[in-house]
């Protein structure tokens, strides 16, 4: 019974339920502009309510958080610019969707799945947080670099036409993440002696320069083509898409909440490996993937918003956080005066169905402004060209400077958009780039972390992956992933397996 | 959030024409040293709100990242020196020229006010064989090569704490560096490491649950939250001389600062650190409150300096000699 009133508190008080109306709205917008992160608009929030009731505090910041994590999807479908890197996987089909006049189609649906993903999240954080945060502790450095393995064989995925190109991607962005000072050692790499490569090139404004500047540039070269007129009638997802889609959609948010219960991996790398996921499971999509596969657009959606109630697993049960934007939390509650830690849950045990309670009304709010405010967004995409360009411009120009307020990242951002604009225009995927980037340090330091605890001996470290089932299930994997691409599968054992199936 | 940054390109803009008459009169800048959510930040969010209470101005807080410190810090000493753009860091930059990371330490800025310092202890995973430092460097001692030490980089605090016990005993360990005390001390929870150490703070909760304990406290006096831990001092009494010793956090601004500027800031900063709120902050995580600013912070400043300059030098953690940049031994 105290679980339910504590669930409630922001239910009933009409000044909480207001804040977190408020939180939720402002997030969807933050989080649609590339560049202005939900970490940073929480950590402004934490001056801000400084001297707030922690209630008030909290409700604000959780939708902000919830809000920003769903808001980076509106650009990702409507300008092909991700808002942030957990919605890049949504640009792949949904940009394509808007592309066809389905705009309003796409921002309803990934507006539901979303919400879906967040509620999995939410669900799993209520009734399962030990169990999760036990399991999410035991993996190892090994465990970790696997899955860094394991993520950058989504390349495959990401690359559309020619794998040899979507590599060459990948690696590149593998290159660009190994930048700056090495975080084991402090050893300058590819910094050339200057202080401002130190911290290495942020992936975000990788991103924002290869997606928005890049397209940007690229749109120039259809000036005179029409703008597609966008079929707003449906925003509402059809009931049987809805059932159709219910179960990919609940296996991604699984998979979401997993990876964001992981310290140290997010909604960045849950999404993609959802998407990888949605192509391998999809058999026959009714349209291919890349081209406005709605798959494609539900997996990542549900996956990082189910990443949200994930991340505060760690938070909330041992005071770890599962992301950087529950690292924030964390210090506004020490701000606030309470002991975020793994004694929480027995010192205040409100504070867990307080906040349970409050990710559930944000995800309401989602559901709500999401739904709203559609019709006017999808005339973005109506926009002339001659406007909107420049507003591409502007935007990234900005939100990249936003990212460390530092000019060095606008230069960056634009190298990139131009890099960006020639690898689309001799059809390179510019999205194995940005996963490298992301990948390149968690499978590096802790590839390293690995083989330093063997003291660099590759036997032990090859034996000690079989006494871990964790570690055992994660290598085979991803033998299995490079297995199944060898003539041995594809030409002898896969078709004799499949006559076997259909012929019973 | 476009307002910030709005505000924050204004001020940028405006600082060039700023009189002193009447300090401040336009938005202070504060340039975090650290991430959102880390230490250093915990601490500078907490105190801002009651220092822009009584200068009666804004405080814009920014956290400017990367190379452990130096990018901030060079930022603020390229601004004018006018009190308006703060630099509100950690101890990292007093090791900055022997690690040749910037030729730019805080014996080039005021110190506005030394709020706090850590209290270093060590601490293991909850299973290890041993619960103090004398059963520690014994196991250490006839396992040679086996136990996993977790460290924060180099000339971070950890790899000087070993510095300093290594100056008093050999030890022989597996060294696995990690880029925060965050992700160590949650890889301290899943055995990926076995010790580490840290700062008090940011381990007494995960201490208090169980999680992993503590074996030893690097300072020479016992400690109010750790009741039942000998200090150091009683298994190497060498270690006395570098003790007390801490990580810190502190407010500075450029030299040349105008004396009108420094000392509105330092009576600000001076007041409210005496905030009934942010002493009890403090407390709770575990932190020393200093509160000193003028000489008592410059001595502080330059004896931790040399101290630690020295070990990185002597433990062969810094290339370049102390001596070069006229670093006293201490």
């Amino acid at each position: 019974m105290d679980a339910l009133s504590y669930f409630a508190t922001s239910w009933v008080s009409p000044e909480l339920f207001g804040l977190t109306a408020l939180g939720t709205f402002l997030g969807i917008y933050i989080g649609a502009i590339p560049g202005l992160s939900v970490t940073m608009a929480v950590s402004i929030l934490i001056s801000f309510t400084f001297s707030w009731d922690v209630n008030n505090a909290l409700c604000l910041m959780v939708g902000v958080y919830m809000g920003g994590v769903y808001g980076g999807s509106r650009t990702a479908i409507l300008l092909n610019i991700p808002g942030a890197p957990s919605a890049i996987a949504t640009a792949l089909d949904g940009y394509p969707l808007a592309q066809k006049g389905l705009a309003g189609e796409a921002i309803g649906l990934s507006t539901v799945m979303s919400v879906i993903g967040g509620f999995v999240g939410i669900i799993v954080l209520a009734l399962a947080a030990p169990t999760v945060s036990k399991f999410a502790i035991t993996f190892q450095p090994r465990d970790y670099m696997m899955l860094g393995i394991l993520g950058i064989t989504l390349v495959g995925s990401l690359s559309g036409g020619s794998l040899a190109k979507g590599i060459f991607a990948g690696a590149l962005g593998l290159l660009v993440g190994t930048v700056g000072l090495d975080p084991m050692t402090a050893q300058e790499r590819f910094t050339f002696g200057d202080v401002n490569l130190w911290n290495g090139i942020n992936p975000v404004a990788v991103m924002i320069g290869m997606f928005g500047v890049g397209e940007a540039l690229h749109q120039l070269h259809y000036m005179d083509k029409t703008v597609v007129k966008q079929k707003i009638n449906r925003i509402l997802p059809k009931l049987s898409d809805l059932k159709k889609y219910l179960p990919l959609s609940l296996q991604s948010s699984l998979l979401g909440v997993i990876i964001g219960a992981l310290p140290g991996t997010g909604g960045d790398i849950a999404a993609l490996m959802a998407y990888d996921h949605a192509k391998r499971i999809t058999k026959n999509p009714k349209v291919p993937f890349g081209e406005g596969a709605k798959e494609g657009l539900i997996a990542p959606e549900s996956a990082n918003n189910a990443a949200v109630g994930g991340a505060y697993i760690p938070m909330l049960t041992l005071g770890i956080p599962g992301d950087a934007v529950t690292a924030v939390f964390i210090g506004a509650l020490f701000i606030h005066g309470l002991n975020p830690g793994p004694l929480l849950l027995t010192e205040q045990p409100h504070m867990f169905w307080f906040t349970v309670g409050n990710l559930t009304l944000s995800n309401i709010f989602v559901l709500i402004f999401g739904l709203t405010g559609i019709k006017i967004f999808s005339k973005i995409v109506e926009c002339p060209k001659g406007i909107l360009i420049p507003i591409i411009f502007l935007l990234s120009i900005v939100g990249s400077y936003a990212i460390n307020n530092s000019i060095v990242d606008i230069w960056w951002m634009l190298a990139f958009g131009i890099l960006g604009y020639f690898m689309r225009l001799y059809r390179f995927p510019v999205g194995p780039v940005i996963l490298g980037v992301i990948l390149s340090s968690l499978t590096d330091q802790n590839w390293r972390r690995a083989i330093l605890s063997e003291r660099g001996d590759l036997g032990p470290f090859f034996a000690h992956i079989f006494t871990s089932p964790l570690s055992t299930v994660l290598f085979l994997a991803i033998v299995w992933i490079f297995f199944t691409q060898t003539p041995i599968w594809t030409k002898m054992l896969k078709p004799r397996l499949f006559r076997k199936k259909s012929s019973t | 959030m476009k307002k910030t940054v709005l505000t924050l390109l204004t001020a940028l803009s405006l600082s060039s024409t700023a009189s002193f008459a009447a300090y401040p009169d336009k938005d202070i800048q504060g340039i975090i040293q650290w991430g959102a959510g880390g230490s250093t930040d915990t601490v500078m969010r907490s105190i801002a709100p009651h220092v822009e209470k009584l200068l009666g101005t804004d405080i814009i807080l920014t956290n400017k990242t990367g190379g452990v410190g130096a990018i901030a810090t060079k930022y603020v000493y390229a601004k004018r020196a006018d009190g308006y753009t703060l630099l509100m860091g950690a101890e990292n930059p007093q090791m900055y020229k022997v690690l040749g990371l910037g030729k730019i330490d805080y014996s080039d800025m005021i110190p506005i006010d030394i709020l706090a310092r850590g209290t270093p202890i060590i601490v293991a995973n909850s299973n290890a064989p041993y619960n103090n430092m004398e059963e520690f460097l014994d196991y250490l001692h006839n396992h040679p090569d086996q136990v996993k030490i977790g460290s924060t980089g180099k000339g971070g605090m950890t790899s000087l704490v070993l510095a300093m016990l290594k100056s008093q005993t050999k030890m022989n360990y597996i060294s696995i560096p990690y880029n925060g005390d965050g992700p160590a001390l949650t890889a301290i929870q899943s055995g990926a490491i076995d010790v580490m150490p840290a700062v008090l703070g940011a381990a007494i909760e995960q201490v208090k649950a169980g999680r992993m304990k503590v074996i030893g406290l690097i300072d020479n006096e016992p400690n109010k939250l750790l009741p039942n831990i000998k200090p150091v001092t009683d298994t190497l009494p060498g270690m006395k001389k570098y003790l007390p010793w801490g990580p810190f956090f502190g407010v500075f601004v450029k030299k040349g600062t105008p004396k009108v500027a420094v000392e509105k800031l330092q009576t600000a900063f001076h007041k409210a650190a005496l905030n009934p709120d942010f002493i009890k902050l403090m407390d709770k995580r575990g932190y020393s409150i200093l509160n000193i600013s003028g000489k008592k912070a410059r001595n502080f400043l330059d004896s931790y300096r040399s101290t630690s300059s020295w070990l990185a030098y002597e433990g062969g953690v810094a290339k370049i000699s102390p001596a070069k940049f006229g670093i006293p031994k201490p």
